[in-house]
């Protein structure tokens, strides 16, 4: 599916985890804030990691690396929980091992992944941006956030 | 005029009179000769038509007329009332309501024009005989007209005559009386030219003070100032001197079209409650030849409504006289905002408090002052909950009418007992609850009911009870529908479930009484054998279910087969701020609402019994199982097996259970956040809550456990 706007940029927060570089949109973003003590909801997914208090709400955290089959988060310095605000869900946090930089990509750097139904594994890049010789996977953040009914 | 603005009170208004009507009505069937309730019935049919009037509904103001009318000519006692005539009255009640609903959807009131209800209003009018009555009837739709052309053109009507009098007013006109000077009511018309329409107001007044003392001016006399009035305004003169001079006085000021003027007395009596009632008399229809001598012939017709209205409630002591509610209606935003800010206020001092803790504390200063917050919050927080709190009057008191329906529709008798109609919910919630009641009293009015027959067979009265109670229990509000009917039939509904394939043959063996007969409210099933329109459709109980449960309430049902069931909606009084217990399993801290708690208990490891490999204790005479939360929460409870076991007894309606924690940390005040709905799985989690320390808090919902 070829973009007809050719010169729509999007700009992107660049985060890390483990060695892989991942954008998120950054309207999708509420804020960034460092890691803190989280409190732990009994009986729910293994990568829904519990709930943080953001200025006065109630905000649920996932884990990106569990829900993508990687090991569990180690917590440094550099962990930061992104809050997302998304329509289906409201504020819902991630946690990334670093959040790197901004990048602003305009459509001929972002080449799409073409989306293959009949594979079994969850795809949750919708795209690859290429930027200064490096690339960065960029979430789907529909597929990330979805409920996982195997666990 | 533009009325959208006041399209709102309209509704709340009108909804109000329509119901008092129809509260009424039913009185004035049980006792047709109650002249309070006809009265009362009058007025409020009355500022009902004046209402619709007003805001334009012609409709709408055409039938309330009429009914107007009818209640008029009983309460003259040229009427009597009649069972039809009530059946023909509670139609009207129910069109008045479509257009209600036709104008809350699209502001519009429709087109149905109602044309038999207003022919078989006008039949019953002309049913009532005596020459008196036709003469009256004439004579009041010869001036009605001519009010309706007045109307529209002034907003105050029927001018001086509807100036209402406060204490103070009433007491300056009685002893200006005394004094031997004279009241007169004036209304003053401006020519439709007149530009300086202030001005000319100004000059009638500076008129009239030369002559007396004007006491009241409608409207006020800063708004004539400010030309806030169309063409004419009112005022209330005391002089000592006569109609004629004070009406000319006012006359010789030019661009005035007209002064109607009228004595006015007041009723000796001191009726504190009510504003009084002025009796005039006036010549209604010219400028220059007003009479100083009342007339007896000339009363007028805003008077002759009021004098009777007045003369039985004074002949009479006062019996059920409604008090009415002084209100104001706020925006229920507004209140949540409020309510927000209370909860911030709450959770600043909860972080205070553990601030104080964390110090070494030596100020007993800092400890006074988190006390006097403490006190503060408390005392806010309280005070908001009750704003938000209403009686559930308000949604119960429809539902007498509704049964009497029933009654007539299902060809069965049946009465409806009510109590605990004053217990208060919150806002939310009351608004809720109609429609599930509205279910459950219909379900036992068709289904629960027997037919009159089977009942004088089974030795039961002949006409059926429904009870609808409500009251408070704990921290819940608990409503009850009872019925002596039939009670359910737990064999049928088991044959049921297996025709509608909603259990096999095999799971029905093993399921109790009790479990079957929560298969009621599963969706698609109703055991009655023909549908109705009154129920059967089997859409009812698992809506009543849902939408329970929604309002994070439960509802049960016991039932006896051939005495009666009993469905019972339990619901928390309040939804946002709750007092809690805080405790820690396994380091992990939990709230669980004080509400549900019954005692606490320390008990021994030997105290523990199993059944059916379920671990219980035996407390005090009960057995009550035991819930280890660690279990539950799937996490090591810090403490070894050896060690004594902390239990928090809870309740749930008249079940118990035992909550075994590691670590008691003391009573707070905690307020409920929602977790959103990404992590809504876990069902004996019903909230969470942020602590003094920023730390978030997950709270236990305790029924869910038992």
């Amino acid at each position: 599916m070829e973009e007809i706007r050719s010169f729509e940029t999007i700009q992107f927060i660049v985060i890390k985890i483990g060695d892989e570089q991942y954008g998120i949109d950054i309207k999708y973003i509420d804020n960034i804030v460092r890691m803190q003590h989280i409190t732990r909801v009994p009986k729910v997914a293994p990568y829904l990691k519990g709930v943080i208090n953001l200025r006065g709400e109630v905000i649920p955290v996932m884990s990106i690396r569990l829900k993508m089959d990687l090991p569990e988060d180690e917590i440094t310095k550099a962990t930061r929980i992104i809050i997302l605000k998304l329509e289906q869900y409201g504020m819902i946090g991630v946690i990334v091992d670093e959040v790197k930089e901004v990048v602003t990509l305009d459509n001929s750097q972002i080449e799409r992944v073409a989306y293959d139904n009949k594979e079994e594994k969850t795809n949750y890049i919708n795209g690859i941006g290429k930027y200064e010789g490096g690339l960065i996977s960029l979430l789907d953040l529909n597929t990330v956030t979805l409920e996982k009914e195997n666990v | 005029m533009d009325v959208s603005q006041y399209l709102e009170i309209f509704l709340d208004e009108t909804k109000e009179h329509l119901q008092n009507l129809n509260t009424q009505i039913m009185t004035l069937e049980q006792e047709p000769e109650n002249a309070d309730t006809i009265n009362e019935i009058f007025r409020a049919a009355h500022s009902l038509k004046g209402m619709a009037g007003t805001m334009g509904y012609k409709r709408m103001q055409t039938l309330t007329h009429d009914m107007e009318n009818v209640f008029s000519e009983v309460r003259n006692g040229t009427i009597k009332v009649r069972g039809n005539m009530i059946d023909i009255l509670f139609q009207c009640l129910d069109a008045l309501e479509e257009y209600l609903a036709s104008i809350q959807e699209t502001a519009d009131e429709g087109t149905n024009d109602n044309e038999p209800l207003i022919k078989a209003l006008n039949a019953i009018l002309k049913g009532s005989d005596g020459d008196a009555a036709k003469e009256e009837k004439a004579e009041k739709k010869e001036e009605a007209p001519a009010k309706e052309l007045e109307g529209p053109e002034t907003s105050e009507g029927a001018g001086w005559q509807e100036i209402k009098l406060g204490n103070t007013e009433q007491n300056v006109i009685r002893e200006a009386v005394s004094q031997g000077k004279s009241v007169f009511g004036l209304t003053v018309s401006v020519q439709e030219a007149c530009i300086l329409k202030a001005a000319r107001s100004f000059l009638v007044f500076k008129a009239l003070e030369e002559l007396g003392e004007i006491i009241v001016s409608v409207p006020s006399t800063q708004d004539i100032e400010d030309e806030k009035f169309d063409l004419d305004f009112s005022v209330i003169v005391i002089t000592d001197r006569d109609l004629d001079t004070v009406t000319k006085a006012a006359l010789s000021v030019s661009e005035i079209e007209k002064v109607v003027g009228g004595k006015v007395t007041v009723e000796p009596g001191e009726e504190k409650e009510e504003p009084a009632v002025v009796t005039a008399s006036a010549d209604p229809d010219q400028k220059e030849t007003a009479v100083s001598e009342p007339s007896s012939q000339a009363v007028s017709v805003a008077a002759a409504p009021a004098k009777p209205a007045a003369k039985p409630a004074g002949d009479k002591k006062p019996v059920s006289k409604p008090v009415v509610n002084r209100t104001v209606r706020v925006d229920i935003e507004k209140l949540d905002a409020l309510m927000n800010l209370v909860s911030e206020l709450i959770i600043a001092k909860n972080s205070l408090v553990s601030a104080s803790n964390v110090g070494t504390g030596n100020s007993n200063l800092f400890n006074e002052q988190i006390e006097y917050l403490e006190n503060v919050t408390t005392n806010l927080h309280e005070s908001v909950m009750k704003v938000r709190m209403v009686p559930i009057e308000s949604v119960v008191q429809k539902f007498p009418r509704m049964i009497r329906d029933l009654s007539k529709k299902l060809n069965k008798k049946m009465e409806l007992y009510m109590s605990g109609e004053e217990t208060e919910l919150d806002r939310t919630v009351v608004d809720e609850i109609g429609d599930p009641l509205m279910h459950l009293l219909r379900n036992s009015a068709d289904h629960g009911l027997e037919s009159a027959q089977l009942r004088k067979e089974r030795g039961k009265p002949e006409a059926g009870s429904i009870y609808l109670d409500a009251y408070q229990d704990g921290n819940n509000v608990v409503i009850e529908v009872k019925d002596d009917g039939n009670g359910i039939d737990v064999e049928a509904v088991k044959n049921k479930a297996i025709e509608r394939g909603v259990i096999t043959p095999e799971q029905a063996e093993n399921m109790s009484d009790k479990e079957i007969i929560d298969l009621l409210f599963n969706a698609g099933f109703s055991t009655a054998k023909k549908v109705s329109d009154v129920s059967g459709r089997g859409v009812g109980l698992d809506v009543v279910k849902s939408k329970i449960e929604s309002l994070s309430g439960e509802v049960e049902v016991k039932s006896k087969l051939g005495e009666g069931s009993t469905w019972t909606i339990r619901l928390p009084l309040t939804l946002a701020i709750i007092q809690a217990l805080m405790v820690d399993v396994g380091g992990e801290k939990y709230a669980i609402s004080l509400g549900s708690i019954q005692t606490i208990e320390d008990i021994t490891k030997d105290d523990i019994k199993l059944v059916q490999a379920n671990e219980v204790i035996h407390l005090r005479g009960t057995v009550i199982p035991l819930i280890r939360l660690s279990d539950v929460l799937d996490i090591e409870s810090k403490k070894s097996s050896d060690d004594d076991l902390l239990v928090v007894i809870v309740k749930k309606g008249d079940k118990l259970a035992g909550l075994v924690v590691d670590e008691l940390m003391g009573q707070q005040e905690i307020v409920i956040k929602s977790m959103g709905k990404y992590i809504n799985k876990c069902k004996f989690i019903s909230g969470a809550t942020i602590l003094g320390d920023g730390e978030v808090a997950l709270i236990l919902d305790a029924n869910a456990l038992i």
